[in-house]
């Protein structure tokens, strides 16, 4: 599904927080070993959710290109909710991992489709797609730790 | 995506909010009609000489002890109201969708666009201060003072039912003014939402009023000796006929906002993929239906090539807009007001037709709506070509999502076509030359000007401009402006021997 409006994406941006945040809940209960960090990036994601959401409300505006502000292809950035797909602790952080990469991708093409029109929400999906780098980094670091 | 919730769920019996209460008026109710759906989801007075006398006589049993309150303690009641709204934000938003047809990104921009109204009045206590100069003369010293001048009246239009308002309202309480405030009838729920509010911030009864109804309420304001000036937003015709001469007669000053034939200049140095997206919403945003959109095209140069990428964008892209119902966040495209708008401006596309243009987009009844939804109200986007500057569909405001293409050779034809019309309210120059910008910015007559934005509409801070039959007075709304139109300049001359 192809999604044009700011409102229709921002909306997508959240649920892709709230199934992230729960993936990562479950993975916590799940691995015990490392739920501290799981339950924190679960924390994260709600956080990420406030930033969007004020940096859209904050600008959007009558004069905003709000009709033809973005051209997302919603189906580019699915991914698996449930994070038993893959056997074993190493297949579900590179499940993790394959989660974060759909999320970058997903703030880097919207940020670069509306950078033209309101220049806030596009920042915040980079720091949002900035984080989102570094907690791959540390799902990668923990696949090495095994 | 799922349709967001409608805050209106039954139908709202809107009363006059007059001396910090709500007053049922004896006049005639009429419905307030969701044009989605046709479904009723208010009903509405209109009300009567009598009720709207009395609205004036409690706000100006008010003003003398809201005169007195300091400008920082009034901030602070702004103040409330705004975090009131912030609060409220987004079923304030759905109203106005839910009255009006606006899709929910327009209707959350024109609540952001309100509430920053709120946000610049609530710096009354340094915008309100005068000067001075010591020793005007040996031991004398003149100063000036911005007076408050007591009661305002604010006629609404149907178009941004919650925002328009507020580019008077904050500033005239601010500046220690009452108001009252007559919506239009068609979209009444905004302002008694924000009239709810009011309440709740702990504004004194009598400093912020609302009657509802039609002309009987606007002449009333025009003619009540007790009213000192008017802001009104609507058509030309009402402003330049009636506002403005009315006003005029009666010694009250007056801010009146008519309509408007904007044009777009589309020059060949263009940059198309930002250029479509802002046509999209300067012509078909809020289905056309506001001062600042788009009416007409000029496309500059006798580059064929250029031209027909540019036609063949401008329909490809019109074509995908998704129209429905506003609260479905996918939807680009609510329906205009009511019927009789929609068969306006159908005449308008049919009298461009006869006077020779060519339609290239039909959207009179070829397009789809997404969902289950009456077409009473729903138009598709309209684009013609071969327009004349001449014809009626660039003379006279259409107020509907329709675009005109003209075609001419050099930017001192666009300019001067821009500058043959009665209106001049916005125009604005897509390109991505500096050097032709300036000289489109410096030569065209035009009250708003764009360079490389479709809808060019001044922030809270700057004066909500507009030129010839799109505005009549000398002051605007917003800003340091209206704080300039609610108060009287009033000069001291001191000496003490």
């Amino acid at each position: 599904m192809q999604l044009n409006t700011s409102a229709s994406v921002i909306s997508f941006a959240k649920q892709l927080e709230a199934d992230s945040a729960a993936f990562y809940e479950k993975m916590a209960e799940k691995y015990p070993r490392a739920n501290e960090i799981f339950l924190t990036f679960s924390k994260e994601n709600s956080n990420y959710v406030t930033m969007i959401q004020r940096a859209y409300y904050g600008v959007i505006t009558d004069a905003i290109e709000g009709c033809f502000a973005f051209s997302v292809e919603t189906d580019k950035y699915g991914f698996e909710k449930e994070p038993a797909k893959r056997p074993g602790f190493a297949g579900a952080l590179n499940q993790a991992i394959d989660m974060e990469e759909k999320l970058i991708s997903f703030y880097t093409d919207a940020a670069e489709q509306s950078k033209a029109f309101m220049a806030d929400v596009p920042r915040t999906f980079l720091i949002v797609a900035r984080k989102r780098k570094d907690r791959r980094d540390k799902l990668r670091a923990l696949v090495k730790e095994i | 995506m799922a349709i967001l919730e409608a805050p209106v769920k039954g139908i709202i019996e809107v009363k006059n909010y007059v001396d910090g209460g709500w007053v049922e008026s004896k006049g005639e109710i009429q419905d307030v009609v969701n044009p989605v759906n046709g479904k009723v989801i208010g009903r509405v007075p209109i009300s009567t000489e009598e009720e709207i006398d009395a609205a004036v006589e409690a706000a100006k049993a008010a003003f003398p002890d809201w005169r007195r309150t300091p400008p920082v303690a009034r901030a602070r009641c702004l103040f409330r109201l705004k975090e009131l709204l912030e609060a409220n934000f987004e079923e304030l938003s759905r109203v106005q969708t839910q009255e009006h047809g606006k899709t929910i990104d327009e209707s959350r921009g024109e609540t952001r666009r309100g509430i920053e109204n709120v946000e610049v009045a609530c710096g009354i206590p340094t915008l309100m201060q005068g000067y001075n100069s010591e020793d005007i003369a040996s031991g004398i010293d003149e100063y000036l003072i911005p007076t408050p001048l007591g009661v305002f009246g604010i006629i609404g239009p149907f178009n941004f039912p919650f925002m328009i308002p507020l580019w008077s309202a904050p500033y005239a309480v601010a500046t220690g003014n009452c108001v009252v405030i007559k919506p239009s009838s068609e979209v009444p729920l905004s302002q008694m939402k924000i009239a709810e509010l009011v309440d709740e911030a702990g504004f004194p009864p009598g400093v912020w009023n609302v009657v509802n109804g039609g002309r009987t309420v606007v002449n009333g304001m025009l003619d009540h000796p007790d009213i000192e000036g008017i802001t009104f937003v609507g058509s030309t015709p009402t402003a330049k006929n009636v506002i403005y001469p009315r006003c005029g007669a009666t010694g009250k000053r007056v801010i009146a906002q008519g309509g408007a034939s904007n044009f777009m200049v589309i020059m060949p140095d263009c940059n198309l993929r930002a250029t479509i997206p802002a046509l999209m919403t300067s012509f078909f945003g809020n289905a056309g239906q506001r001062c600042l959109a788009g009416q007409n095209v000029i496309v500059v140069g006798d580059d064929d090539r250029f031209y027909k990428e540019f036609v063949n964008a401008v329909v490809d892209t019109a074509k995908k807009i998704v129209i429905g119902n506003g609260l479905d966040e996918e939807v680009q495209m609510g329906p205009v007001r009511d019927a009789e708008k929609k068969k306006k401006i159908l005449s308008y596309i049919s009298s461009g037709i006869k006077e020779g243009a060519k339609v290239i987009l039909d959207g009179r009844g070829h397009f789809k709506i997404k969902g289950d939804y009456p077409d009473t109200c729903f138009l598709g986007p309209t684009i013609m070509e071969y327009v004349k500057p001449e014809m009626k569909i660039v003379t006279e405001e259409i107020f509907g999502p329709t675009m005109g293409i003209i075609r001419v050779k050099t930017l001192d034809e666009a300019i001067r076509i821009c500058d043959d019309n009665p209106f001049h309210n916005a125009d604005a120059i897509f390109t991505s030359s500096g050097r032709t910008a300036r000289e489109f910015k410096y030569r065209v007559k035009s009250g708003n000007v764009g360079i490389n934005v479709g809808i060019v509409a001044p922030m809270a801070f700057f004066p909500f401009s507009g030129m010839r039959d799109s505005f009549f007075g000398i002051l605007h709304t917003q800003g340091k402006e209206a704080i300039r139109f609610f108060t009287e300049s009033k000069v001291v001359i001191e000496r003490w021997p």
